[in-house]
């Protein structure tokens, strides 16, 4: 995509942009509607990407609001515990998600997990509608296994911008490269040993032996995060950064 | 639902241990102050309107006038208010009409320190005595909030009164005739001194002490005290709303710390005003034509 075309919501996308499905069946991402017979048109701004491959379509836009969607993996807050299930909150000042107590690894009506307000749980989302609370789970509820999942202990959450973590949770092609253009946490991983876990909710935690690697992982994720360095310029800061400490 | 969000376990905790090792998230000192940005109105006939950001926190203050009569216990003074409101903007909760316990601190604390402390001169305001005087009135809005929103507000509102021109007056007898701006300059405001305020965030009973808290650090901490002071040093008020208890020895070193942080507040004051003061007077035409020297015409004389 050399020049990535930019569209605000309503407009409509030019039939020329879309791609020739080899089945005759075209995928819609996120930001694009499709209102018969043949008129698909943008729903939030952002700039048009196309995979001719899969032929499919969909919006990228940076956008400070997380929208919960099945499979995304979020870094969640507990904010208090009923009978059966814990209210956590995904992002500020909108509704809780549930989770079920017995929603873990391991755990059975009578070994419930140690959970109080204030605790960070990294969990998957399994439900999510508009007309429903979120609900979401800390194991893989086909297999039962935790892979990951799970009370987050000690360490720093930061807060990023949802895009920038679904940038950090791209992983790498074939060539190693990574695909969101993000490499601040390779970078210091080669020097310095943390843990870290990426919530798509706009969080990441980070845990690192000492307090003051962890508050220079913030810094950096926070500087390409905000200041928008390309990977030129985060290899630079972290060289920087690592002489630092 | 809007519902205030608490920090987590683990911030709160991370955010103690790294203070007790001297470091702040932003890699700032323990008494070290974001930088300030003060700016105001672009609009060469607007004065009194400020924007004020430190970090994240943003606040605009705007300072308007009137004439009105003055209150009947109080023939010789002009009226003078202070009206601040957290924006909704901010999140969390907030209402316009509905202030909650911070907002009405915030309020309060404005006015110990500058309406109480005279700080802005009352009988200067007075036009004739029980007729007519000034009504000033101040008006804040916080729109973003990332903690020292009140170190912040008072700085918008002093700043926001020094730039401030009242329109300018004459009387006859019991005729009074107030210009309008184009008419004639407008005048500035008197200021018998200028305070500031600076808040204290305390952890561990009062060991350490920090200036210019973030959001996630005020969450965090066990209580505050602010110091009102101008720059030479006389203190307004000193407010410690609860909080964990602090032996008087902290209290004092705190006053001092503060002390240097406002004159460091007062000259990025300073410095912002003397900046507009020249931009607004391009090519030194104010001082020209505000000077009272005649062109020196050379006239044949009559006769």
């Amino acid at each position: 995509m050399a020049a990535a075309m930019v569209l605000l919501p309503g407009e409509n996308i030019p039939t020329d942009k879309l791609p020739k499905p080899k089945k005759g069946k075209l995928t819609l991402g996120p930001g694009l509607q499709h209102t018969p017979p043949s008129t698909i048109s943008a729903t939030t701004a952002g700039s048009l990407q196309v995979d001719h491959r899969k032929a499919a379509l969909w919006l990228e836009h940076a956008g400070g609001r997380y929208q919960p969607s099945v499979g995304d993996l979020v870094i969640a807050q507990i904010h208090h515990s009923s009978v059966e299930t814990f209210s956590c909150a995904l992002t500020p000042h909108t509704s809780f998600a549930i989770l079920g107590q017995l929603a873990f690894e391991g755990v059975s009506k009578k070994t419930r997990p140690q959970l109080k307000a204030g605790d960070v749980v990294y969990a998957r989302v399994s439900k999510a509608s508009k007309w429903e609370d979120v609900e979401i789970e800390c194991f893989n509820s086909a297999t039962g296994k935790a892979e990951g999942m799970g009370q987050l202990k000690g360490g720093m959450v930061f807060d990023v911008r949802p895009a920038f973590a679904r940038r950090l949770m791209m992983g790498t092609d074939k060539e190693g490269v990574s695909k969101g253009g993000v490499v601040v946490l390779e970078e210091v991983g080669g020097k310095v040993k943390f843990e870290v876990a990426v919530g798509r909710n706009g969080k990441v935690w980070v845990d690192s032996g000492s307090v003051r690697e962890t508050v220079m992982i913030g810094h950096l994720l926070r500087g390409a995060d905000e200041g928008g360095w390309d990977v030129e310029g985060q290899r630079k800061a972290v060289k920087k950064a690592l002489r630092d400490v | 639902m809007p519902h205030a969000t608490r920090p987590s376990t683990n911030e709160s905790a991370f955010v103690l241990s790294a203070l007790r090792e001297n470091l702040r998230l932003d890699s700032r000192a323990i008494d070290q102050y974001r930088p300030i940005s003060l700016k105001f109105s672009s609009d060469p006939d607007v004065y009194g309107q400020t924007d004020v950001r430190m970090g994240k926190t943003r606040v605009i203050c705007n300072v308007s006038c009137e004439v009105i009569t003055p209150y009947s216990d109080r023939k010789f003074d002009g009226v003078f208010n202070i009206n601040c409101e957290l924006s909704p903007l901010i999140g969390a909760g907030v209402e316009i009409g509905r202030p909650d316990q911070a907002e009405l601190l915030l309020s309060r604390l404005l006015e110990k320190s500058i309406r109480r402390s005279n700080a802005l001169d009352t009988e200067s305001l007075c036009i004739i005595a029980g007729q007519k005087c000034f009504h000033v009135r101040a008006d804040l809005h916080v729109l973003d909030h990332d903690g020292s929103i009140l170190d912040a507000c008072c700085l918008a509102l002093v700043a926001a009164l020094q730039h401030f021109r009242r329109p300018d007056y004459e009387v006859h007898g019991e005729q009074v005739t107030v210009f309008d701006v184009r008419e004639r300059e407008p005048v500035k405001l008197t200021l018998q001194h200028q305070p500031f305020c600076v808040t204290t965030s305390y952890y561990d009973a009062g060991t350490i002490m920090v200036q210019d808290a973030t959001l996630l650090e005020e969450q965090c901490r066990e209580g505050e005290i602010v110091v009102s002071m101008n720059r030479h040093g006389e203190v307004c008020q000193i407010a410690k709303y609860g909080g964990v208890p602090v032996d008087a020895l902290s209290v004092l070193s705190v006053v001092k710390q503060s002390w240097e942080k406002v004159k460091m507040m007062d000259s990025v004051v300073r410095e912002a005003l003397s900046k507009d003061e020249r931009e607004r007077d391009k090519g030194g035409r104010m001082k020209a034509e505000l000077s009272a020297e005649n062109e020196r015409v050379m006239e044949r004389p009559v006769g």
